[in-house]
């Protein structure tokens, strides 16, 4: 076991971590997280617009096309942010104007468009391209326009102003070369060639979104995030930075599907993990602090009564270096396996359409519960599942936490027995 | 002394920052705490801090967090994975008073 997590240590945490610390892949993380606000509040009008009270949802049914309208306004619209924030933060990394990356972002991504000609009234953008269909086009974009400013930057492409002109007068025009360079460029591949950006994009990453969705799909970002947690590294922030849009982009497929009164496709957006896997944290560790709770070691116990919280909220930080489980070889075994069973089982009770697939983000710190409850528009089977699943993971935890507990009353013991000398 | 902690999103970090209060309290220390995300490490180190403590589960960061907080001259140093719990007070505070001085 040790040899274990010395590998882990030599061969997949600094590939990781590298991998997650990439500038880009970075840019799209921050980026993508500044928009999680947005898509958590938008989507609740989703709740708002299809109640789980069936008598309630008939009231509101004739309002609901105004109800969603927020909700449209934000997820419906997520790549357009999160085009402006991939773009803001990555120029932000090469030190450059971080609001001319994020219009320049914007600029490229909008001219992958084509307006439609709406009778009478103008012209309009469809919105479903701007929504989460349209993240890895937003994000190519948002990544294609900084490069361009970076580049114009260091080949000092740029206008300079006489000595004189405020900074941020000077600044704007930096960016006077580049957008002369992105916006021409866009629009000759877009509208002259007539080459479908999106279209192209859209395919590309298809195969990556329908494997997100596989059983592989969700037990690979289950087993990565809990190698790298059970070396005591943040995993979902090292994986999410990948898997993230991915997620995403299932999201959206899911809520589109939920608003126009379809069956739900998906069963891997992050909710799942967040509610039916990472159940008190990543690990599911709701079910180790449960056994704390009444260990026979004081010292187990007052890790468990100080973790109950924070594990109900679903931080578990404190579990995994209070306890530690970080780099221990006893409680490693159910901190892999716990997820990855609780993983497989939701996702054939939701194959099998015995729960709802989760459509709605609600904060992660909502006690799982009545987090899943939520993310699945009000399904109480998803409570159920959630329940089994925390027994489940409580069970395999059982003898492992038995055996640690045992190794620290003999060490408490013999702590004693060498003081009383 | 004033003493930044950095976690992922500021969420576990504020849950150490409690307990390193009560310690340092029972010490009779004067001492502010404060907690945030790897995001907002940037804008909150203009606000003038005297250390910068890197929770352990973001330590793959550490060079990109400190090259923020070498900007404003701030040491930053990683929390022992022990002392990041709700009773990992002491140890921080022990660490804190080993690089304060």
């Amino acid at each position: 076991m040790k040899k274990l997590f010395e590998l882990l240590d030599r061969y997949l945490i600094p590939v990781m971590t590298k991998l997650s610390e990439q500038r880009h892949l970075r840019a799209i993380r921050d980026g993508i997280i500044s928009t999680i606000p947005l898509i958590i509040v938008g989507s609740f009008f989703m709740i708002i617009a299809f109640p789980p009270i069936p008598a309630l949802a008939a009231m509101v049914k004739p309002y609901a096309n105004q109800i969603l309208l927020p909700f449209r306004f934000t997820m419906g619209l997520m790549a357009l942010y999160a085009c402006h924030s991939i773009g803001y933060h990555l120029a932000k990394s090469y030190n450059l104007d971080g609001v001319s990356g994020g219009l320049l972002a914007l600029a490229a991504f909008f001219l992958t468009s084509v307006p439609v000609s709406m009778e009478n009234k103008g012209l309009a953008l469809l919105m479903e391209n701007l929504g989460g269909g349209g993240m890895f086009v937003a994000i190519i974009m948002a990544i294609f326009a900084v490069e361009v400013l970076r580049f114009a930057k260091e080949r000092k492409l740029t206008i300079r102003m006489p000595e004189g002109v405020p900074d941020s007068v000077a600044r704007s025009f930096e960016a006077l070369i580049p957008a002369a360079l992105i916006i021409p460029a866009v629009w000759l591949v877009r509208d002259v060639v007539g080459f479908d950006i999106q279209q192209f994009v859209m395919g590309l990453f298809q195969p990556l979104v329908l494997a997100g969705n596989s059983l592989a799909g969700v037990l690979t970002p289950i087993i990565l995030i809990t190698l790298l947690w059970a070396t005591g590294i943040h995993g979902d922030s090292v994986v999410g930075t990948v898997a993230r849009p991915i997620w995403l982009v299932l999201l959206d497929q899911n809520i589109a599907a939920a608003a126009a009164g379809q069956p739900i496709p998906n069963i891997a957006p992050e909710p799942f993990f967040q509610w039916f896997v990472w159940i008190g944290g990543s690990g599911a560790t709701i079910g180790l602090v449960f056994l704390m709770l009444r260990s026979r070691s004081p010292y187990l116990r007052s890790v468990g009564k100080a973790t109950l919280l924070p594990g109900i909220c679903n931080i578990n930080e404190p579990v995994i270096f209070g306890v530690p489980v970080m780099l221990n070889p006893l409680l490693f075994v159910p901190f892999l396996v716990g997820p990855v069973v609780a993983g497989t089982l939701t996702y054939f009770a939701m194959q099998l359409e015995l729960v709802t697939k989760p459509y709605i983000l609600v904060p992660w710190t909502l006690p799982a519960p009545i987090g899943a409850y939520l993310a699945t528009g009000g399904d109480w089977r998803a409570m159920v599942l959630v329940l089994v699943n925390i027994s489940i993971v409580t069970g395999l935890y059982y003898p492992f936490f038995k055996a640690y507990e045992r190794k620290l009353l003999s060490e408490e013991a013999n702590l004693i027995q060498e003081e009383a000398r | 002394m004033k003493v930044l902690l950095v976690c992922s999103g500021g969420m576990s970090s504020a849950i150490v920052v409690k307990a390193i209060e009560k310690e340092a309290e029972r010490e009779g220390l004067s001492m502010v705490v404060k907690s945030v995300g790897t995001g907002e490490l940037a804008e909150e180190l203009k606000n003038g801090w005297n250390l910068v403590l890197v929770a352990p589960q973001v330590r793959h960061r550490l060079d990109e967090l400190r090259q923020k907080a070498s900007v404003h001259n701030v040491p930053v140093a990683l929390i022992p994975p022990q002392g990041y719990s709700p009773l990992g007070g002491a140890i921080v505070l022990a660490e804190i008073k080993k690089l304060g001085s």
